[in-house]
């Protein structure tokens, strides 16, 4: 792993990592970084569909539940009709909203791949506070190389295991 | 804010969760003791009856609703800060963001405790939940309490989750720097996160429709809650405006509690290089804004008691200002209103004393507008032999002080146990591209 105290020059390890025999296995970092998105050419997040996914459940629950409790009864109150529909308008918005979220938290979850402790032992302790880690593997007779390449960049060098570097 | 490194950010946060001392723990024994009294008051309460409480005929709704609607509306500008202000890109949020959202899960805690006391018999609460039961009796949905069970509901939830996922990298760096049993617990309740590039390019994705989700929310928790009244026919309550009225209402007095919060808490953990000056201005700008609209909003209403010619509404109208709780209600013009004009002027805005002042003023302020609205209107509604007064009763006193004492208690518990500033958002805003350490 290359530690860099400067997000520039972990972007320039990153990119010249790309043309290289080396493979880029991860990057961490203490803030999301536009540049490392950038030189790793990320997609955007497929969070979104399980976000919406929660909210069209939601809103038909809602709605639907407010459908059903009314019809047990079948009482006029107010005038209004049995089933409502502003009212029960406002039930089906909560509960799109609410439905919306666990959709998000659950697609952070799956997606992200959280509860997952093994990525600790792959991982600088630094790198939550001002470092950032690149994160590279190469075979045992390129290691010194590799260590090479980490410092000329202006990186601090740590092993993690055979090949992880 | 140039002078802060990632380094500095951390050492500085990080410093505020030492073991605390002698004071900070006699401080929350003396705010538990707040907390025990309010229990002990509750369950003599639920032992003896609901009588042991001020309310009467005709007016029913006292203190606990007031305190309810007082304590939501302090919710919101923590929902503000976090998701508005965050999809807006208003940097100056960072430093507070983190403070302003604890203070609205703890606020809609305690907003979601005086409906159950004013319940009296809380263990019919389920009656309000959409659980089958032996007489096969369901909600009607067309209530707006009904409304308010769901929305303040999924609003704990949203504001709890949101909340939770903000604070993950937080609690990462925690972990890496925590030795023995605060290491272990600490890397369960950060979930292993390690910033990967593949972590934080769902996070961020994923943050940002949780602030895109809780803009609405919050918008609709306090309309809701404004309906509660709105939809009545009592005069003074039955009016349109009530939903913008309430929506800014909250944000004026959660902006203020902020400032209450924040100002000693900067103080206390040498804070000032984080929570600039300008940080606090902006907020104190921000509430000139929110009480203009709440300055609006009053004289709208007494321009359309006059402008309907509705005696009821009329009646209501002069009586606020002129009747038997007219002190409580120029209480409410003076510090909603009058008193954030100050801000208009530099000196105000700057003096840290003055902020804080101020801030408890419209605090006050605040906690009138609701006991005008609630108490005026129904004791004095149409009829004038069935009007009444009403005070709060010794019982009520000692829950509302209770809540006051648990809402404060959580506080101090969170401030020294976890980042009550987010680090994350905070290097963000000191920016990209530099060399990060000292």
């Amino acid at each position: 792993m290359g530690l860099f105290t400067d997000e520039n020059r972990a972007v320039s390890a990153i990119e010249a990592v790309k043309g290289s025999p080396w493979q880029l296995r991860r990057v961490h970092s203490p803030i999301p970084s536009h540049k490392i998105s950038e030189a790793l050419n990320l997609k955007k997040s497929k969070v979104g569909w399980f976000t919406l996914a929660g909210g069209i459940t939601g809103f038909f629950s809602g709605f639907l539940l407010a459908v059903f409790t009314a019809t047990q009864w079948n009482l006029i109150v107010s005038g209004k009709p049995v089933v409502a529909l502003v009212p029960f308008f406002i039930v089906g918005f909560e509960f799109t909203i609410l439905f919306a979220v666990f959709g998000n938290v659950a697609g952070l979850i799956h997606q992200m791949q959280l509860p997952e402790f093994k990525g600790l032992e792959e991982y600088d302790p630094r790198c939550s506070g001002h470092h950032f880690g690149v994160t590279v593997s190469c075979k045992a007779d390129d290691l010194e190389g590799l260590k090479h390449f980490f410092q000329d960049k202006g990186g601090e060098v740590k092993v993690i295991s055979n090949g992880f570097v | 804010m140039s002078e802060l490194t990632f380094e500095k950010i951390d050492q500085t946060v990080l410093e505020t969760l030492k073991p605390p001392d002698r004071s900070y723990w006699l401080t929350v024994g003396i705010l538990f003791l707040g907390v025990l009294t309010g229990a002990a008051c509750w369950i003599y309460q639920i032992l003896t009856g609901l009588g042991v409480a001020g309310m009467n005929n005709p007016v029913a709704w006292g203190t606990y609703l007031i305190n309810f609607v007082f304590w939501v509306g302090i919710a919101h500008s923590g929902t503000l800060i976090s998701a508005i202000l965050h999809l807006l890109r208003a940097g100056w949020r960072n430093p507070i963001a983190r403070a302003a959202e604890t203070m609205t899960v703890f606020a809609v805690c305690i907003a979601g405790l005086f409906p159950f006391i004013h319940l009296g018999r809380v263990w019919m609460v389920f009656y309000m939940l959409p659980v089958p039961n032996q007489r096969n009796l369901w909600q009607n949905f067309q209530s707006p309490l009904m409304f308010d069970v769901v929305a303040i509901s999924t609003y704990l939830t949203v504001s709890s989750l949101f909340w939770y996922t903000g604070m993950l990298p937080d609690l990462a760096i925690i972990r890496d720097r925590a030795t023995g049993v605060r290491k272990k617990i600490f890397k369960i309740i950060s979930l292993g996160w390690t910033g990967a590039h593949e972590q934080w390019r769902h996070y961020a994705r994923g943050y940002l429709f949780f602030a895109a989700l809780a803009t609405p929310l919050v918008i609709s928790v306090h309309s809701v809650v404004s309906w509660d009244f709105a939809l009545g026919i009592v005069p003074g309550w039955h009016t349109t405006i009530f939903a913008p009225y309430f929506v800014a209402g909250a944000i004026h007095s959660g902006l203020a509690m902020v400032l209450t919060l924040m100002i000693p808490i900067r103080k206390l953990f040498h804070y000032e290089k984080i929570i600039t000056v300008n940080v606090l201005e902006n907020v104190a700008k921000t509430i000139i804004f929110t009480g203009l609209i709440v300055a609006f909003s009053y004289a709208t209403e007494f321009f359309m008691a006059w402008y309907s010619r509705n005696p009821l509404e009329v009646a209501i109208f002069k009586y606020r200002p002129t009747g038997d709780y007219a002190v409580g209600f120029w209480i409410m013009v003076i510090c909603n209103t009058m008193v954030p004009l100050l801000f208009f002027f530099k000196r105000f805005r700057t003096t840290i004393l003055w902020l804080f002042v101020i801030s408890i003023f419209v605090n006050i302020g605040m906690w009138y507008e609701r006991y005008v609205i609630i108490i005026s209107s129904v004791s004095h509604d149409f009829i004038p032999h069935a009007w009444g007064l009403y005070s709060p009763s010794i019982i009520e006193f000692g829950i509302m002080i209770g809540s006051f004492c648990l809402f404060f208690f959580l506080y101090l518990l969170f401030v020294k146990h976890l980042p009550s500033i987010s680090m994350t958002e905070m290097k963000e805003a000191v920016g990209q591209g530099a060399s990060h350490a000292d």
